[in-house]
């Protein structure tokens, strides 16, 4: 599980996240909803240490994060991380050097699965594939949790229904996942739990299908509720 | 096998529904195996935590049943598979009824529409093929 | 450990490119420069002979003879000289900013790896000091080649001797080439520090944004200060101290200065840094 506590963080004067807490568990997608600039992308930074925080605690598992966890729970910008004059396979060469939980058979798999040339520079490929090899870096890691920034912006239909159907696949089950979305309604059956953040502080926190189950409601509808007061 | 789900129905009660579809209309014969969670999960572009949550369902509801670790099948109990023909059917009554009563036709003109449409559209659906 | 070398290999292997080039230039500056320039002094002594009837004893007794340190002061020899030390200069920032910006983000790769941060600290030092020592090792290969270059066109009896050590030589030859194992350790030691402290500095910069300019600096000037009090001291109280009593404090002083840069880069890699 990750554990988000109490997380206070600010850029100069300005208050970005006020004491923002939630949890993830294994097992389940975790989607943050908001608008660009409620600090999604903050708290995941904030999560991988990759941004200070000014008080509050993140757990994973209990936790504090240190050097073993980055085989434990992994990141996926929403820009690719590795330099753009490797080739896909220089890449993976790079992961399988630092990561020993790197796959090399789900690494394959997943070439295979994007359709992907391995002897293609990261700088000649199309958007759609620079976020498929982003992720596949993410997902061919045996992490437990993984986190991913905005998968489904900026990218074509093709690409997104490839993209989805990752979400529906083995490689992501029994795993954790956080994602950040501002685009909720594509998604809404493919996610376990929503986290609905406006202005640095999470509104709710809740099960979709619970939510549908006991309320009738979509995650959509929840949103004009809670956006509109 | 895609399916359009609506957002405001728990998923694995649209997944269930649709299995009782697929029964009623033959397409699932009894005793035939079912997709694994996980094929289930990615045919329809559900999480595969959902899938569970319907096989689990289905099994307590005897639409399904799993002898040990083979994979899951569909009933052969004829009651069930019965009762779910049915179940459909009177659904489908009960909203037709629902709006007819609305705009308040009689039953006869009613049922005289229907079966005309009916013809017709059997009709069609025989050229077709 | 392991880590740290794969580290430390992809660090040159990413500059090496650049790196052959800067190799290619001076090779190719000097070797031409140090034919071009013997050549133009064998031909304007045989000129200056021809037309004044002079023996070549005469000529040398007029002109003098020629020195490896002529070669030594022209721009085919300087020049890119001056080029890499520029451009390593420059690798020392480039280094850590190029992870940070364009459009692919390598540093956050870097800061997700299974090991310690400080490692990429370590390894980008070790680069960096790496690359030096390979250009230094490379122009005693290149004046050695010269040499012989110098001797094939220049006959020896034209020539006066020379040395690398040569009092005459250049001031910052005796910087680039300490003459004594210890030399060499203190001026790279100094080097490293150097770098080190410059590395701190960037990284505060990276934590702390437009305020971390400011705290760079400071940074820099406090690692500066301490880096110069036992020679301030020297100077001011002389004779108070003996000789080996200053080294001991500049010893002292320079593990405390580069002792704090790595504490201090750990912690900001740690906890401060962002991307």
């Amino acid at each position: 599980m990750i554990e988000v506590k109490n997380v206070k963080k600010n850029y100069g004067r300005k208050q970005v996240l006020k004491g923002l807490s939630f949890t993830a568990e294994k097992g389940e997608i975790t989607c943050l909803i908001g608008v660009n600039g409620v600090g999604k992308t903050t708290i995941m930074k904030a999560i991988m240490a990759l941004t200070p925080i000014n008080s509050g605690e993140i757990l994973i598992d209990g936790e504090k994060i240190r050097k073993e966890s980055f085989e434990k729970i992994t990141f996926i910008p929403d820009t690719i991380t590795m330099l753009p004059q490797m080739k896909i396979c220089e890449a993976f060469a790079f992961m399988a050097d630092f990561y020993k939980n790197w796959n090399f058979q789900r690494a394959e798999e997943l070439l295979q699965f994007f359709k992907l040339d391995p002897t293609e520079r990261i700088a000649n490929l199309s958007k759609g594939n620079t976020a498929k090899v982003n992720m596949l870096l993410g997902l061919a890691l045996d992490a437990d949790y993984l986190l991913m920034d905005e998968p489904f912006s900026g990218i074509d239909i093709f690409s997104r229904e490839q993209i989805t159907e990752v979400f529906t696949s083995h490689l992501i089950e029994e795993r954790g996942v956080i994602i950040t979305t501002h685009e909720i309604s594509d998604i809404e059956h493919l996610i376990d739990k929503a986290v609905l953040i406006d202005n640095g502080e999470v509104i709710k926190e809740f099960s979709v299908e619970e939510m549908r189950e006991n309320e009738g409601k979509s995650v959509v509808d929840i949103m004009w509720e809670v956006y509109q007061r | 096998m895609t399916v359009k789900f609506n957002n405001r129905d728990p998923v694995y009660v649209q997944v269930i529904r649709h299995f009782k579809e697929q029964i009623a209309k033959g397409y699932f014969e009894p005793g035939q195996e079912t997709p694994s969670r996980r094929e289930l999960a990615n045919q329809l572009k559900i999480n595969p935590n959902t899938a569970q949550r319907a096989y689990k369902e289905m099994e307590e509801q005897g639409l399904i049943f799993t002898e040990g670790n083979m994979p899951s099948c569909i009933t052969k109990d004829e009651a069930v598979l019965k009762s779910v023909r049915e179940e459909l059917i009177m659904e489908a009554v009960d909203l037709f009824l629902g709006s007819i009563q609305s705009i308040n036709v009689p039953l006869e003109e009613v049922l005289e529409l229907v079966k005309k449409k009916h013809e017709v559209k059997s009709g069609e659906a025989e050229d077709s093929k | 450990m392991k880590n740290y070398l794969k580290l430390v290999n992809f660090e040159v292997s990413r500059f090496f490119k650049f790196y052959l080039i800067l190799i290619g230039l001076t090779t190719f500056s000097q070797l031409i420069g140090s034919i071009i320039i013997s050549q133009v002094y064998m031909k304007n002594a045989k000129q200056v002979m021809a037309e004044q009837q002079f023996s070549m004893k005469q000529y040398i007794e007029k002109y003098g003879t020629f020195s490896f340190y002529q070669f030594q002061q022209s721009e085919w020899f300087l020049l890119p000289i001056f080029l890499c030390i520029a451009m390593l200069m420059i690798y020392v920032f480039f280094i850590w900013y190029r992870d940070w910006f364009g459009k692919n983000t390598f540093i956050y790769r870097l800061l997700m790896l299974p090991t310690e941060r400080i490692t990429i600290y370590f390894a980008k030092l070790t680069a960096i000091m790496l690359l030096v020592l390979g250009l230094i090792a490379l122009q005693i290969v290149l004046i050695l080649i010269e040499k012989q270059i110098v001797n094939s066109i220049i006959p020896i009896d034209f020539q006066s001797s020379f040395s690398i050590y040569d009092k005459n030589s250049l001031e910052m030859w005796g910087w680039l080439y300490p003459n004594t194992f210890s030399d060499f350790i203190l001026i790279y030691g100094v080097g490293l520090l150097l770098v080190a402290v410059l590395f701190t500095a960037i990284l505060i910069e990276r934590s702390y944004g437009l305020k971390g300019i400011f705290g760079a600096i400071l940074y820099g000037l406090l690692s500066l200060g301490v880096f110069f009090v036992p020679i301030f001291l020297a100077n001011f109280y002389t004779n108070y101290f003996y000789p080996l009593e200053i080294f001991l404090l500049e010893l002292v002083a320079c593990i405390t200065v580069l002792g704090s840069a790595i504490w201090y880069a750990n912690h900001l890699l740690k906890h401060k840094i962002r991307v």
